[in-house]
């Protein structure tokens, strides 16, 4: 930066006007490197020329294809040997493309779905559709307590004359927990650009590779290597592994088979859970509570402002188990929690344990049911909503519901 | 749109298809601009008319310097372009920040101001083209440039996709002549520009976000306090990721002109192995510190004035270089730090002119740029400045309630990339990436190439803009 010329005269028929003895001539370049507008202090800017290495580039560009074609085969097969099978990705771009469907049109008396992973798992969509005659909008997010999109619905004129059912898995629900809550800013902007780039991956990528999974992704599979010393003074905790498959483009989701048919990994799973159930340090019992009163304050708000553009919310406790069911019981007891948050919202609510038919499922790794059990614990939960709630709603409401 | 993206793969693969059709010259420079107006349209529409707007601004303003025949016609000219585009990046990038310093102003003389949030967008890659438009008219004001042509020319100069929204940043005299005369890649150029477009891809979606980014994020989006140990590696980590994200961009960039069979220059020269900071500063963003030099530091003075000016003038083009950056106080921060290296090197330099260091003394002097270097990231890294003197507490071992934050394989993985990078850089500072390739073995340059693109399938980058777009 401390170099500089004087600045050069006149012009000649180009566009570049001067460059006199400039720097080519003062500076001393070593074999191998080339001058760049570094070298050259207050001139104007040559045009740029770039060597080429003389190799056989054709040659070379062939067989690292070849060769990335294998690498690739034999990655896909790797986690295909695994249990993979190409599906869906749950991306923020394929949630965006379903929460656009009340803004374009459906939110209108639609049925939309909110919650966390076992909203998302254990409702199937082709079931509900079946007894119903409707389609669900699926939004519900794993690891993500649906607060977000209640209150984004709770403002969106466009959401009217409907009914939502809201997932409750009380850890999630009552603290508050969002692992991708970004989502909604993500939908908010996002650019022409993302939305092709959605369109394509789901037409040409993803429906063919297994290993396109964020799961299987190199940095991560590295990361989860088990010959990394654990660190003094960190705890070694595990991340949550694949627990789902997308099956539709409208999010119909359910579990992964690989839970149900590997114990190893459905162990691995729970062991995953398990390190949740060890409350953190001023995870007091008053701090949760205080939590959970905020989070029922927050849902009772928006439930209000639903019921004003005459949609029916309904609560739904689904399923847990084991470990899982005794750590929610003791954390977020449903007398403090669920019974609070049906009061203070004045919504119904379908808890899992008040109804006979919605209990005696499998669940693999104690969250979410085995995908067969969905299939039934569905077509329950709508025989429930439909003969226990929809008799309580007044007629003018289901009546404008069902146009 | 990002050229890590599914939709950049189908516009290149359309583009240069088209590019490549008998068509004549001037229907393939329409095929270009037009593609390069959906390329920026792509990211937010709207605000393609703010490209307009400074393309067509800085048209007329050198038509009129051309006819301007007295000094004040032509300094008014110029001043057109400059307020224009200034303006423009003003109140985009800038309307926030000064409106929160004026709060801040008015709150700490006793006056309660509360501004509504002005939730200001900023449009992607406006501080890379309205300093390519500026260059122009300044160019011509300097008279060092004469017009472009014909407008087609010059609009393609200012929206040419490859450097768009995030540089090289370019000047007049590079491009405009190139589309003087009808381009198309040979194929030696196009298989070369797809390696190094492959290049570029894997120092953004496999090192710098793949690999470095957690480690980066876990040090410095959070509250709990590192150590020197957790402090240094997120440090050394940014480093990494900010060199692989912006040289990652600019060799696509260079690599996807190539493919069309332009030339553009080189932004980066293995900055890492830099010996002192006038050293950095000619192998970092190399199209920047020569555009802050060539219109802001020689117009400030230089170093034609003697000592204190050369020394006033390198803290302004530094801190105004800093502000560049982004719209913080931390930005002109890492800014001045850089501007106090720069003349601390060049007290040093005259006091000690006979001084011939040895090749450990060297090594030595490289090895201090760098670790100075990755003090100012700290600045640049952190969103605010209690961070900032969190992270630098830690790298002296001044944090006494330090909590490890960073896991085995994290400081595993960021040691060997940056031991590697730092050493490639050392070897490489007095050579080009061509040099060695020219000299490689096929079946190596092969292997490498599939190894690198397995990589950037395998980690499944997920669109992650580019650190510098922001910019």
């Amino acid at each position: 930066m401390s170099q500089e010329n004087a600045f050069p005269g006149s012009a000649d028929s180009t566009l570049v006007v001067e460059r006199s003895a400039s720097a080519e001539a003062r500076i001393a370049v070593r074999p191998g490197l080339r001058l760049t507008a570094a070298d050259r202090p207050g001139v104007a800017q040559p045009v740029p020329e770039r060597d080429i290495p003389d190799r056989p580039w054709g040659a070379i560009l062939l067989a690292a294809l070849v060769m990335t074609a294998l690498m690739l085969g034999a990655w896909e097969w790797h986690w295909r040997s695994f249990g993979v099978e190409p599906s869906l990705a749950n991306s923020d771009a394929l949630w965006a493309t379903q929460r656009r469907r009340i803004d374009h049109g459906e939110g209108d008396g639609a049925t939309v779905l909110i919650g966390s992973s076992r909203m998302l798992f254990d409702l199937q969509l082709p079931v509900w559709q079946k007894l119903s005659g409707t389609r669900p909008i699926q939004l519900a997010l794993e690891g993500t307590s649906p607060m977000f999109a209640l209150e984004d619905l709770a403002d969106d004129p466009n959401f009217r004359n409907g009914r939502l059912l809201v997932g409750v898995a009380p850890d999630i629900f009552f603290s508050g927990f969002a692992y991708r809550a970004d989502v909604l800013r993500y939908f908010d902007k996002q650019s022409p650009s993302q939305r092709i780039g959605q369109w394509l991956s789901m037409h040409f990528v993803e429906p063919f590779l297994a290993f396109d999974d964020p799961d299987f992704a190199l940095p991560t599979v590295l990361e989860r290597q088990n010959w990394w010393p654990v660190r003094a003074g960190m705890h070694p905790r595990k991340d949550v592994r694949k627990l789902m498959v997308v099956v539709d483009e409208d999010r119909a989701s359910h579990i992964w088979d690989k839970l149900e048919e590997d114990p190893a990994y459905a162990a691995l799973a729970q062991g995953i859970w398990a390190q949740h159930f060890a409350l953190r340090p001023g995870d007091s019992p008053a701090a949760l509570q205080k939590g959970a009163d905020e989070q029922i304050a927050r849902a009772a708000k928006a439930v209000g402002k639903l019921r004003k553009r005459n949609v029916e919310v309904i609560f739904v406790r689904t399923p847990s188990a084991q470990k899982y069911l005794a750590f929610e019981d003791k954390v977020f007891p449903r007398a403090k929690t669920w019974d609070v948050l049906l009061a203070k919202t004045g919504a119904p609510g379908v808890h899992f344990q008040d109804h006979p038919e919605l209990q005696g499922f499998w669940l693999p790794e104690w969250s979410h049911l085995a995908a067969g059990d969905a299939v039934r614990f569905t077509q329950a939960l709508y025989a429930i909503v439909e003969r226990d709630i929809e008799r309580k709603t007044p007629k003018s409401v289901a009546r404008v519901r069902r146009r | 749109m990002v050229f890590n993206s599914l939709t950049f793969i189908a516009f290149f693969a359309i583009v240069l298809a088209i590019h490549s059709l008998p068509l004549a010259w001037k229907i393939r420079k329409v095929n270009l601009l037009i593609a390069s107006y959906l390329f920026y349209s792509a990211w937010n529409p709207p605000f393609v008319i703010l490209l307009w707007i400074s393309t067509v601004v800085d048209w007329y303003a050198a038509q009129g310097l051309v006819r301007a025949q007295r000094p004040v016609a032509r300094r008014a000219w110029m001043l057109l372009s400059v307020v224009a585009n200034l303006g423009m990046l003003g109140y985009f990038k800038y309307g926030g920040f000064l409106l929160a310093n004026f709060t801040a102003l008015l709150a700490s003389v006793g006056v309660a101001y509360h501004a509504p949030a002005p939730d200001i967008v900023l449009p992607v890659g406006i501080s890379f083209y309205t300093f390519a438009t500026m260059s122009y008219t300044l160019d011509v004001y300097l008279r060092r440039a004469l017009p472009a042509r014909n407008f087609l020319d010059y609009a393609l100069f200012v929206t040419f996709f490859p450097h768009l929204v995030a540089g090289p940043i370019m000047r007049p005299t590079e491009l405009v002549p190139q589309f003087e005369q009808p381009r198309r890649a040979t194929r030696r150029q196009l298989f070369f520009g797809l390696a190094l477009m492959t290049i570029g891809m894997f120092n953004k979606v496999v090192l710098a976000d793949g690999f470095l980014a957690k480690a980066a994020e876990t040090v410095y989006d959070t509250d709990k306090i590192p150590g020197a140990l957790d402090a240094w590696m997120g440090t050394l980590a940014f480093s990494g990721q900010i060199f692989c994200d912006f040289a990652g961009y600019s060799t696509i960039a260079i690599g996807v002109a190539m493919c069309l069979g332009f030339a553009m220059p080189d932004n980066f020269r293995f900055p890492y192995g830099a010996i002192g900071f006038s050293d950095f500063w000619r192998r970092w963003h190399i199209t920047l510190s020569s555009w802050l030099r060539d219109y802001l530091y020689i117009p400030l003075g230089g170093n034609r004035h003697g000592p204190r000016r050369t020394y006033a003038a390198l803290m302004g083009t530094m801190l105004l270089g800093g502000l560049w950056h982004g719209a913080s106080w931390t930005f002109v921060a890492w800014g001045g730090l850089h501007g106090i290296y720069l003349s601390v090197e060049r007290w040093l330099r005259r006091h000690f002119a006979g001084f011939r260091p040895n090749v450990w003394a060297l090594l030595a002097f490289g090895l201090i740029t760098y670790a100075l270097v990755n003090v100012t990231w700290v600045f640049f890294r952190a969103k605010t400045f209690s961070r900032a003197w969190t992270v630098l507490g830690g790298m002296v071992g001044a944090n006494d309630k330090a909590v490890p934050l960073l896991g085995t394989e994290s400081l595993v993985v960021v040691t060997a990339i940056i031991a590697g990078l730092v050493v490639t850089h050392w070897l490489m500072r007095d050579r080009t990436l061509e040099s060695l390739l020219a000299r490689a073995p096929a079946a190596v340059l092969s292997c490498t190439w599939a190894v690198m693109a397995f990589a950037i399938i395998a980690t499944q980058g997920n669109g992650n803009a580019f650190i510098y777009f922001q910019f």
